[in-house]
């Protein structure tokens, strides 16, 4: 097909084929936008659904990117799944549970732990080059917050053996049908139902109306909006805007991951499994300081256990940061606070077989050797807990509608992922997601197209206005400000005024954001187009996530205040997810949600030997 | 549709020279042309052989000549080079295994050279009167 | 923090029928990579440059240019190491769509021209198979390319032929023949021993040269010449 010449960038195509209404308009029963390990995931499983019950769907996989662009390459550690005999199901529920800081959703978890083991099997059926024993077996390494070593790990690579798998997998399926390169912009939704999805093909600026009987969003999270992050540069959430501005809540979103491992300057991670192989977190005097927030006595160099020292959770860890950079413990590398992980006793041997990636890492970005020298690390933002609220199969209050993988609030991680679950995640959910919006779509007809294009059209008219004209408001400004409101309100301590302050910057920014164009007028890759319209995503995300942290007034796994009365856990008032509802250019409005805890009550998060003699005690009456 | 293939820009025939990985590749692949002339040589002495008493001395005469001379030393360099880089490329095309570990490359091309080794003592040995 | 002068190779189809060179200033520190100079161009002095990035941490494979005439992922280049005269152009031998990015279709065609999944002819079976270290070690180097397409950037016969399935491809293929779970080498073959599959290659190795993660696809491509021939001997006494 010829590149129109179309001579704007509103989407109209002035010489394509298959042209209605000066857009391109086609049909497929199920439609995947976002290419990373829960969209490739739920394609196969559509498309194996299909093929099984012969109702010869088809299927479109929608991504921004090329789909082995997707930020699922960059998980390094491993995904978790029980697998030795000394291990249970139960372990692994209470660990998620309990890593949630009681805020997951019972249910969901115990779907999770009894299918995780299953996926991990099936990609290893699909080639997936997982790490092994001498005997052939799988082999498994210990991270944090789990009890025991359950995570299966491809050397320090995991997430890109992962994706790579899946992607070369689809391509088995003809049934799959590949768009890549398409910016999604809006779904179409008719009746409560979806009915399609709007799409900007990158390459020609084109518009194109997916008309459907089922979505699912795989597009991940939405870490971009803070300064630090581990995030690729397209980690913008725009599947959560999209749904959220059709009604659906943003749950859980104040829950905000910090990765206590990432690189100085550029954020980049450094994987939790350096301290599961046993690599030891030290402050600027050389000293393990984590034994002095809970999480010790100090474990034995080279005997790294579980739940102890540096095998807490991943909040904790970050939170010890901040209380070491207050107390000046901390040192400096290149215009940061840094505290340092120390590798050196590990060895080259290991460190060449074990963790290769990160040296590379570190040698490149900050001329660092692990080798010869500790590692200087910060705290990045790295995950985005809550996200578009689904019930227990996947699917929104929009019928038809499903979310799966980190753009999703299943429910799974509460208030603090624990390390190794998401890889797993997003093939457990990712499946589930799959197979249920190919049984929707068997069930339900292509409704009437004509709100669909109606949608279409205001969305063209949409990006009309930002492409006319020129205006004060420039995207990177706001981008900028964005991103510093987040960090300053949001961060891994908060406060009452901290928050407020960056609520009413977000709810300034959007209001400015309205007069915001973009200087580039053309069709073809008109990438400074994208980034105005993602800064849009953002900045309505952005606002769920300042209100959802204001409004819970209690500190919870990455929740933590410094307010007066509300640097506790307050299961009276607050054992409650937060739902935010999206009112257009009003503000947007916050409602509480009832947690599933049928099967563990809520107890004290406790790790090292406060832990263990917590476990002695009291767990067993629940499992 | 058209075959995104189809689109591609063409390349010059002077691509070669963009690059000196390329020139050092364009010379290894054109080590053969010293390499003909000397087998056009041997033959040519094998002919002679056969024909007369004459035509033999004539390509001896021949063969002693500083032009042909010159070119039969390039040709021993040219083979030289060739034989430096395909041992080189060697265990990366045929990587050797002995109980389930693979050979350092290093190894592989040390044994080549230690054939080279071998054959050039082979001939040194049958030409001093080993044989007899 | 000083300055350094960047020459990019400008393509805007909508403005121009031909390419021009542009330079820009950036402020560089030891640190700064050629992606963060592009962040900086497209932030504060021209927002139409257009080039694909993602990850930062060359691992997604988006981000490959030419530096200098070499293909570079621009994540992974330091200007640091670049005293002076940097030249930026997009990959070469792909058809260029605008400014620095290239249309990479050809390459997936290829990727997936090549069966690049586990063929088991097995029954559905719910057991992981055992695969040892050893039999990992094999293949594990094949399995790490990030599809970034600098080595049919560095391959002169791709650059002729862009028919020809090209470096990592071709590694892609040899990884699955080489993994003792897979049994698809044969269908495989179909792809691989044909002029245009490995027999197009002439080693000239600029590919595992210009590899970000030493993947070595001309080995691959060479390995799988032997591969190839054996086939070819095997199938003949067969009859």
């Amino acid at each position: 097909m010829l590149i129109s010449k179309s001579k704007r960038c509103d989407g109209s195509a002035h010489q394509a084929s298959e042209v209605r209404g000066a857009m391109l308009e086609r049909d497929f029963d199920i439609v995947i936008v976002g290419g990373g390990g829960a969209g490739l995931r739920a394609a196969i499983a559509a498309a194996e659904q299909t093929r099984e019950n012969g109702s010869g769907q088809r299927i479109a996989l929608l991504s921004k990117v090329y789909p082995m662009r997707s930020h699922t390459v960059a998980a390094e550690g491993g995904a978790a799944a029980v697998t030795s005999a000394e291990d249970s199901l139960q372990a692994h529920f209470d660990d998620t549970v309990a890593g949630s800081d009681w805020l997951a959703e019972q249910g969901v978890v115990d779907y999770f732990v009894r299918h995780a083991h299953r996926e991990l099997v099936q990609m290893e059926r699909w080639g997936c080059p997982w790490s092994r024993q001498d005997d052939g077996s799988i082999q498994v390494r210990r991270f944090g917050g789990m009890k025991t070593a359950r995570t299966w790990f491809a050397a320090d690579k995991t997430g890109f053996h992962l994706l790579h798998t899946l992607f070369q997998t689809s391509l088995k399926y003809a049934e799959i049908e590949r768009l890549d390169e398409y910016f999604v912009l809006d779904i179409a939704v008719t009746d409560g139902a979806v009915a399609g999805v709007i799409a900007l093909q990158v390459a020609t600026g084109e518009l194109t109306l997916l008309r459907t009987k089922a979505v699912v969003l795989a597009t991940g999270g939405a870490g971009r909006l803070f300064r630090f992050n581990t995030n690729a540069g397209i980690v913008t959430g725009d599947g959560m805007a999209i749904a959220y501005r059709h009604g659906v809540a943003l749950r859980d979103m104040e829950f905000v991951q910090y990765h206590p491992t990432g690189l100085p300057g550029s954020g980049i991670l450094i994987t939790e499994a350096c301290r599961g192989e046993g690599g030891i977190l030290l402050n600027k005097d050389g000293y393990r300081y984590l034994q002095d927030y809970g999480l010790g006595p100090e474990t034995p160099l080279g005997q790294p256990q579980n739940k102890y020292m540096e095998l807490g959770p991943r909040d904790k860890l970050s939170q010890a940061f901040w209380q070491e950079q207050q107390a000046g413990r901390t040192g400096s590398f290149a215009g940061s606070d840094v505290v340092y992980l120390d590798l050196r006793h590990l060895g080259e041997a290991v460190l060449k077989e074990r963790l290769p990636f990160i040296c590379d890492l570190a040698k490149s970005y900050i001329n660092v050797d692990p080798v010869h020298e500790p590692i200087p690390i910060r705290p990045a933002v790295h995950y985005t807990m809550g996200g578009i609220e689904t019930g227990a199969e996947c699917e929104t209050r929009i019928k038809g509608l499903f979310a799966a993988g980190e753009c999703a609030s299943v429910g799974l991680h509460g208030a603090n992922r624990l390390g190794s679950n998401s890889l797993t995640e997003l093939l457990v959910f990712g499946r589930l997601a799959g197979e249920r919006a190919s049984r929707v779509a068997a069930e339900h007809d292509f409704v009437d197209a004509r709100p669909g294009q109606e949608q279409a059209r205001r969305q063209q008219a949409a990006l009309a206005t930002l492409c006319e004209g020129s205006s004060e408001e420039n995207w990177v400004a706001l981008k900028h400000e964005l991103i510093q409101a987040m960090e300053n309100g949001c961060g891994i301590y908060r406060t009452e005024a901290g928050m407020q302050d960056a609520l009413d910057n977000v709810r300034k920014l959007r209001e400015r954001y309205r007069h915001i164009r973009v200087n580039d007028k053309s069709s073809i890759y008109n990438t400074e187009l994208l980034e105005c319209i993602e800064l849009g995503f953002g900045l309505d995300i952005a606002e769920a996530t300042c209100l959802g942290a204001l409004e819970r007034r209690e500190s919870r796994g990455a929740h933590q205040r410094l307010d007066e009365g509300m640097q506790k856990r307050d299961d009276l008032h607050c054992l409650k997810h937060s739902q935010v509802f999206y009112r257009g250019d009003a503000s947007a409005e916050l409602q509480w949600q009832d947690v599933d805890v049928s099967i563990s009550a809520p107890a004290e998060r406790v790790y090292g030997e406060a832990g263990r003699t917590a476990s002695q005690g009291g767990q067993g009456a629940h499992s | 549709m058209q075959k995104s293939s189809d689109a591609l820009p063409p390349l010059k025939r002077t691509w070669w020279l963009k690059h000196r990985y390329f020139v050092a590749y364009m010379v290894r692949e054109a080590t053969v042309l010293p390499l003909l002339f000397f087998a056009a040589c041997l033959i040519a002495g094998m002919i002679a052989l056969l024909r007369s008493d004459a035509a033999w001395s004539s390509w001896l005469e021949f063969m002693s000549a500083a032009p042909v001379l010159m070119l039969n030393g390039l040709a021993l360099v040219a083979s030289l080079y060739h034989a430096w880089t395909f041992f080189q490329l060697f265990p990366r095309v045929m990587p050797l295994r002995i109980a389930g570990r693979t050979l350092p490359s290093q190894a592989i091309v040390a044994g080549q050279w230690a054939g080279v080794v071998l054959v050039l003592l082979l001939f040194v040995w049958l030409f001093t009167g080993g044989a007899r | 923090m000083s300055t350094k002068s960047i020459r990019i190779k400008r393509y805007l189809p909508e403005q121009a029928d031909e390419a021009y060179w542009q330079r820009y200033e950036v402020p560089v520190d030891d640190s700064t990579s050629l992606l963060d100079a592009l962040t900086h161009i497209k932030e504060t002095l021209d927002s139409s440059l257009s080039y694909r990035w993602s990850c930062r941490m060359a691992i997604c494979g988006s981000c490959g240019v030419m530096v200098n005439g070499m293909p570079k992922l621009g994540c992974k280049t330091f200007l640091r190491n670049y005293p002076a005269d940097i030249r930026i152009e997009p990959l070469a031998h792909f058809p260029v769509r605008r400014d620095l990015m290239v249309d990479m279709e050809v390459f997936l065609e290829h990727l997936a021209a090549v069966k690049p999944y586990l063929i088991d002819t097995a029954a559905e079976n719910t057991e992981p198979y055992r695969q040892t270290p050893t039999q990992l070690a094999r293949y594990k180097q094949f399995a790490n390319c990030i599809n970034c397409g600098l080595c049919y950037s560095a391959c002169p016969q791709f650059g002729l032929n862009p028919e020809f399935l090209g470096p990592a491809a071709i590694a892609l293929a040899h990884r699955y023949n080489l993994d003792s779970r897979d049994q698809g080498k044969a269908q495989r073959m179909a792809e691989l021993n044909r002029h245009e599959g490995v027999w197009s290659c002439t080693f000239v190795g600029f590919c595992s040269e210009v590899c970000p993660k030493h993947v070595d696809p001309a080995a691959a491509v060479n390995q799988g010449k032997v591969e190839a021939a054996k086939h070819t001997l095997i199938a003949l006494f067969k009859g």
